[in-house]
């Protein structure tokens, strides 16, 4: 009984530190009640927010903004037309207007893994494990960065 | 009589043959040349656009300094791209729209309000913009040797006022003459009469056509005759609209350094920023009169002559009906309307440079200066800036004499792609790139290579392991002894190795180099990003080689980057000149170096900024905007060095002389102050900490590096790799202690 509330607060207390933080975005404000589920696989002793519970709070320069919204809709839209050469070319525009956006760098991934890029697929989900924010995110991160043809 | 006679028939029958093998050779010259004629179109090379949206980093300072490069006008009232109007922090633009490879940006007007260093607002048409890119500013081009550069335009495009004024002044005969006008030629001559000045040429613009296309500029009579017999010819293969098209692309309308400036479309840019069917009748006049003598009547140069002319152009459009009297009238009073006149073009010869190497790996020259190809780079014209102010700044206080040279390389870390570049204390001299090219010994610098060899063996090293920094001595092959010394001369014996990198103790790290093996640091080095020659020899383990400002920045941007190793990336996109894509440089990511190792490099590198050899940078930036860096300093102090990176950006930056002389600076003496100046002015987000999954933090002894408790004497948290923890422990048990060092004040 005892173990299993540690491991629960093992669990809770990065995803809480993980609501705080600056790189959060608005939509991914609560965490799902889901998204705790995975902490009861074998994945759970790495836990997926181990990145997140360690970022600095946010400074006074770090605003983060939602113009690279749009380019995500459109690169989602040119992935599912086949354009993977264009899809790219937005999320690396988007990328440059936030750098450390998990969410861009997974779809990213998506779109390597799609165009059987399975190498540049796993290192681009690697790198967006370090950014990832909540457990689905970094749990989709996570399978992508060990994908396999 | 028939004696003499058939020696003239011989003579006219060989006459008329030579005569007629002429025209067919002219002809086909003409056929072939003029219809399929392509137009040379050099390379246009472009920096990044400045992308703007509500929260973008961006100074009022910096947009405003964006748009006067990209010759945005200054008016009370934007009605037009390429105008705009500020008041205080509030910016509204009329922007220019562009064609980029991945869509269209439209030209539209739109109201920014800057607050504290970011666009707080972004409206165009009373509703939020999202996002938006302003044109991207055009740094350069890539031309042929005889430096002609133009913007093609379709003669539908052409003013109707401008091709008015353009036959009023040049060819009032053009749609009915047969390449040639005798009664133009009198005309021209009557008319020079009665205005007792030359205000009208005799040749046909057709003429004027061939001379430019296929002959030289010697006034010989048989010259005169092939022009005439051209122009025939050429009237004869091809409408008066395609020669007239042709006409408004060829004609030379100035000089803009090496540049020649060629067409009416271009022109229309050099001279007044502004697109071709945008301009204002006095501007379509003035570019008509300057056909004439693009030097003589120079509107820079000589203004006045310029006006004269412009004004007299609108008064022949007058007589030739084009525009009535009212009109010139309002023309006529208008001032010249030049834009501000200083070009940036070809401003920043360093980076384009670097780009020009790469493209001469894939593409042939000829393609570069004819192919008429865009070229997107990653150029940041407002970073670009600050490394050159920061370069100026800090060169004039290290030296007043002017004898030391720098150079500095930007990239982002995240991209990889170079940013902005300075090859020289003089960024405009096309001169000798030392970015690129001056190659130097490391020093210090190249110790990290060393450090993450061992880190990546997380089963015999950690940040904790203890090295010993006490002297050596390596034979070498002919009877040479090695014997490194530390830079304080003193040996400091057992140390942890986490200091031994960040006190840049020579003797712990020629030590730990050796004991690696040569060829494991070889390795590093190659995984890292070095790609010339690296000597095999046990200096290395302090720097020693050649290496250039670039090679530093690709290694230490692999470190930066967390081991992943990116293509050096200046170029982004190639498009052809119908704007279909060639060529498209990927984000592509090469894991070469573990994330843990490389984090711990990072701890260690931090390290060095908060209490080693470069606290130095302390004094540019907020003691809570965290950087790592790494100072180098090479024999007699001939080179100060520092590398290092932000959240966002990584700098190298190097001091010396060209004649290889000591400068008497250590890297935190010089480059150190160059780096850091530039960093606190353009950096926008300090190194984030994110630990990657397999690492955790212990407490140790800082001088046994034993495991020990919080609090205890001498206790520092340290990052370790899963594992490699240490075996042994003090008997110190944890106790409270309110004091944090700045690795601990990351987790507060």
């Amino acid at each position: 009984m005892a173990r299993r509330a540690c491991r629960f607060t093992l669990f809770v207390l990065p995803l809480a530190l993980s609501a705080c933080s600056v790189y959060r975005l608005p939509e991914q404000v609560a965490v799902p009640v889901e998204e705790a589920e995975p902490a009861a696989t074998s994945s759970a002793p790495s836990a997926p927010a181990t990145s997140a519970d360690t970022s600095p709070p946010p400074g006074p320069d770090s605003t983060h903004s939602e113009a690279y919204r749009p380019l995500l809709a459109q690169a989602d839209s040119a992935a599912a037309r086949g354009d993977y050469e264009q899809a790219l070319a937005l999320l690396e525009r988007a990328l440059r207007l936030d750098t450390d956006n998990a969410e861009i760098y997974l779809a990213m991934a998506e779109v390597h893994c799609a165009r059987g890029a399975l190498n540049q697929c796993r290192a681009v989900a690697e790198r967006g494990l370090l950014y990832c924010r909540g457990a689905s995110q970094c749990e989709a991160l996570r399978s992508l960065s060990t994908a396999s043809g | 009589m028939a004696r003499t006679r058939r020696p003239l028939l011989k003579l006219i029958i060989t006459a008329a043959v030579a005569g007629l093998i002429i025209v067919i050779y002219l002809d086909a010259r003409i056929s072939t040349t003029f219809a399929g004629r392509m137009w040379e179109l050099p390379a246009k090379v472009y920096a990044r656009p400045l992308e703007l949206y509500a929260g973008v980093s961006l100074g009022a300072d910096d947009l405003a300094y964006e748009l006067r490069a990209l010759g945005y006008r200054e008016v009370s009232n934007p009605r037009a791209p390429g105008q705009v109007s500020r008041s205080g922090d509030r910016f509204s633009l009329y922007t220019r729209g562009f064609d980029f490879p991945d869509g269209r940006e439209s030209a539209r007007l739109i109201n920014l309000r800057m607050r504290q260093g970011r666009v707080s607002a972004l409206q165009s048409g009373g509703r939020d913009l999202d996002l938006m890119r302003l044109d991207p500013l055009r740094i350069g081009g890539i031309y042929p040797s005889h430096g002609e550069d133009r913007i093609l335009v379709r003669l539908a495009d052409v003013p109707e006022t401008l091709r008015g004024a353009l036959l009023a002044v040049e060819d009032q005969h053009f749609y009915s003459h047969w390449g040639f006008s005798l009664t133009g030629i009198a005309r021209a001559f009557y008319s020079n009469l009665r205005s007792g000045q030359v205000v009208a040429g005799g040749s046909t613009i057709t003429q004027q056509l061939v001379k430019n296309y296929y002959l030289t500029p010697d006034r010989t009579i048989l010259r005169k005759v092939t022009e005439l017999v051209m122009a025939v010819l050429l009237e004869l293969r091809f409408s008066k609209d395609e020669i007239l098209e042709s006409y408004f692309n060829e004609v030379y309308l100035g000089q803009d350094g090496p540049r020649a400036v060629h067409g009416f479309a271009l022109a229309a840019r050099h001279y007044f920023d502004t697109p071709l069917d945008q301009l204002g009748l006095h501007q379509q006049a003035l570019l008509v009169g300057m056909i004439k003598g693009p030097s003589l009547y120079n509107p820079r140069r000589n203004p006045e002559r310029a006006r004269e002319r412009r004004n007299l152009v609108l008064r022949l459009m007058v007589s030739e009906g084009v525009i009535s009297d009212a009109h010139a009238q309002v023309a006529r009073n208008m001032p010249l309307g030049l834009n501000a006149g200083r070009s940036i073009q070809d401003s920043f010869p360093a980076y384009l440079d670097l780009v020009r190497r790469q493209l001469r790996r894939e593409y042939r020259e000829e393609d570069l200066s004819s192919q008429g190809l865009s070229i997107f780079t990653s150029f940041d014209p407002l970073l670009q800036r600050h490394a050159e102010a920061s370069t100026r700044t800090v060169l004039e206080q290290l030296d007043t004499s002017g004898e030391l040279q720098t150079a500095s390389v930007i990239m982002r870390v995240d991209t990889g792609e170079v940013a902005a570049l300075v090859g020289g204390r003089n960024p405009r001299f096309a001169g000798f790139n030392r970015a690129l090219d001056a190659r130097r010994p490391a020093g210090s610098l190249l110790k990290p290579a060393v450090y993450l060899a061992a880190l990546e063996q997380p089963g015999r090293y950690s940040l904790a392991s203890s090295l010993s920094d006490t002297p050596l001595t390596v034979d070498g092959p002919a009877g040479q002894v090695w014997e490194p010394r530390n830079f304080d001369r003193q040996p400091h014996g057992e140390v942890l190795l986490h200091k031994a990198l960040s006190q840049s103790y020579n003797l712990a790290s020629a030590r730990l180099g050796l004991e690696l093996g040569l060829d494991t640091v070889v390795d590093t080095l190659r995984r890292l990003g070095i790609e010339g020659p690296v000597p095999e020899v046990p200096a290395l383990t302090l720097g020693a080689g050649e290496y250039s400002p670039m090679d530093m920045a690709m290694l230490y941007q692999t470190i930066a980057s967390g081991g992943y190793r990116t293509p050096l990336r200046s170029i982004r996109d190639i498009v052809d000149a119908n704007g279909e894509p060639l060529n498209r440089y990927p984000l592509e990511y090469d894991r070469q170096v573990s994330l843990q190792a490389t984090h711990l490099l990072h701890y260690a590198l931090r390290a060095v900024v908060r209490e080693g050899t470069g606290r130095g940078v302390y004094r540019y930036l907020p003691s809570d905007f965290h950087v790592a860096g790494k100072t180098g300093t090479t024999n007699d102090g001939r080179d100060s060095w520092f590398a290092g990176f932000s959240g966002d950006l990584l700098a190298v930056s190097w001091i010396g002389r060209d004649d290889n002389g000591g400068t008497g600076l250590t890297g935190a003496s010089g480059a150190l102050k160059l780096w850091a100046h530039f960093m606190a002015r353009a950096s926008e987000r300090p190194l984030a900490y994110r630990m990657p999954d397999g690492m955790a933090t212990r407490w140790i002894d800082d001088r046994s590096g034993y495991l020990t408790g919080e609090g205890c004497p001498d206790a520092r948290m340290l990052p370790f790799t899963n594992g490699s923890e240490p075996a042994q422990r003090t008997n110190c048990s944890p106790r409270r202690s309110g004091i944090k060092d700045w690795f601990e004040s990351l987790f507060k």
